[in-house]
């Protein structure tokens, strides 16, 4: 299970050597878009918060930018700020120097505009990227491994087949130390006193009902009953019957594995190996965004009708059990597990295999996604309102 | 006729899923510990879509990875197809 990874002055183990380009505010967004097609190894973090926030949600969008910025995949960052935002640039600068990486942050209005802060950053930018360049890949071991997980455009098959086999991942990599981020508190709907039994600390456990509880209320409070809407209609279509159903099957990507914390969007694990819950949503912008700010430096992502999207700081390895799409859509899948549903091989054994790829993929070999360049949309989690 | 299964996935579960598309009349096999059990699809079932294997009363469980995923709201027979027009969600948040 060892994987060939840049250290970080953190202690940490990248998959990628990205130079990040992170707006604090989507105002910046072209800005940081601009510096993306200037400088050859950058990749810009656009997303559409930070400004006109109750407080709550400017406190979670700062150390969600933070968290990406010092997630292992990234060598070193530019912060590009507007000025006037609420979202302040030289908190998430400081916030991303106190792992040891470089960071600099351009502001348009104090550069006197956007030409200057494009000319700025990609100075900054440049000179990151021939620094990061230099630095060569080593062996570590699984302790250095984080995954996240989540299922996107499921069906009937996710629950039959993907999920079960990243479920076998998940054991194997926790049982050698590693690390494995579960979220999507919609899917866990139904399921979450099945969780609850699973965690090792109590509290743990009546956190994970309180997450669903809270997105509950969430929707009743917007006059959204979400026990309905979180069934889609791509859902119905392939099969599933039932939220219980869909949580049941959504829960077997962490099999029976021991629950070790709980993680707030936006926050890190509190402690590194073992299963951890994460409160991220179902919809994968954010999603994914909240596995990227845990730490994990790839997504393991189930998709039964065929989910195209990654995203820009962490892979996202597509698996498939769907006979049909993996035919259909062979070009978005990286590994086609419909033959635990055939029967031809053992949920075990298309683990091992899953394992063995995201190995691979955290040593250097790229995704579809990455190769389509089907992995620029990312969005942060906010409760809002937005005002 | 090459053969059409359906998956059972524990001893408990009362419908199986079937991996192939189903017409009305066609027979389904359930492969569950070591034995095969026919059923005769009384309905067209779509490819993940589920088979009822067992009885279930109106207001009965629908079982599946042996956990009560749904109440039946309308009798359900062994063949049916069984889905949204016959099962219910029965979740409550607390």
């Amino acid at each position: 299970m060892e994987f060939l990874g840049f250290p970080r002055p953190d202690g940490q183990v990248g998959a990628r050597n990205i130079v990040a380009i992170i707006p604090s505010t989507g105002c910046v967004n072209a800005v940081a878009q601009q510096i993306e097609k200037m400088v050859a190894g950058t990749r810009a973090f656009t997303h559409h918060q930070g400004c006109l926030h109750p407080p709550q949600d400017t406190d979670r969008v700062t150390r969600t930018l933070i968290n990406l910025g010092r997630n292992p995949n990234v060598a070193a960052v530019v912060v590009v700020g507007l000025g006037c935002e609420m979202v302040d640039m030289e908190s998430v600068v400081k916030g991303i120097r106190e792992s040891g990486k470089p960071c600099e942050g351009v502001q348009v209005h104090k550069l006197g505009g956007s030409l200057e802060a494009i000319y700025e950053g990609s100075r900054i930018a440049a000179g990151m990227v021939y620094e990061a360049s230099k630095l060569r890949r080593e062996r570590f071991g699984p302790e250095k491994l984080c995954f996240c997980t989540k299922c996107g455009s499921s069906d009937t098959t996710s629950g039959l087949s993907s999920n079960l086999v990243v479920g076998e991942v998940c054991r194997l990599l926790t049982e050698a130390g590693g690390t494995f981020v579960q979220g999507e508190v919609c899917d866990i709907m139904g399921g979450e006193y099945a969780l609850k039994d699973l965690c090792v600390d109590p509290e743990d456990g009546d956190r994970i009902v309180r997450f669903v509880k809270r997105l509950y209320d969430h929707g009743i409070a917007v006059g959204a009953d979400v026990r309905g809407s979180q069934m889609t209609a791509g859902n119905i279509a392939g099969g599933i019957t039932t939220l219980i159903e869909k949580a049941m099957g959504a829960n077997a990507k962490g099999q029976n594995v021991p629950i070790q914390g709980t993680i707030e969007y936006g926050n890190t694990p509190r402690c590194w190996g073992g299963r951890h819950i994460v409160a991220t949503p179902g919809h994968g912008f954010e999603n994914l965004t909240g596995g990227a700010a845990a730490g994990a430096q790839l997504i393991l992502f189930t998709t039964g009708r065929g989910a195209p999207n990654g995203h820009p700081c962490i892979p996202a390895v597509k698996i498939c059990g769907n006979k049909k799409t993996n035919a259909n859509l062979a070009s978005h899948i990286d590994i086609d597990v419909s033959s635990v549903l055939e029967e031809t091989e053992t949920v075990q054994q298309a683990g091992e295999r899953l394992l063995e790829l995201a190995c691979q993929v955290a040593s250097g070999t790229l995704t579809r996604a990455e190769v389509l360049k089907f992995d620029s949309a990312m969005e942060i989690l906010i409760d809002g309102p937005v005002m | 006729m090459e053969k059409k299964y359906a998956k059972q996935i524990m001893e408990k579960d009362n419908v199986a899923t079937c991996l192939a598309d189903v017409s009305r009349g066609e027979t389904v096999t359930v492969k569950f510990g070591g034995n095969e059990t026919e059923f005769v699809a009384n309905q067209d079932i779509s490819f993940g879509h589920k088979i009822g294997i067992k009885d279930v009363a109106v207001g009965g469980f629908v079982y599946k990875y042996g956990q009560a995923i749904g109440k039946a709201t309308q009798p359900i027979r062994p063949g049916d197809w069984v889905h949204v027009h016959n099962v219910v969600d029965h979740y409550e948040v607390i």
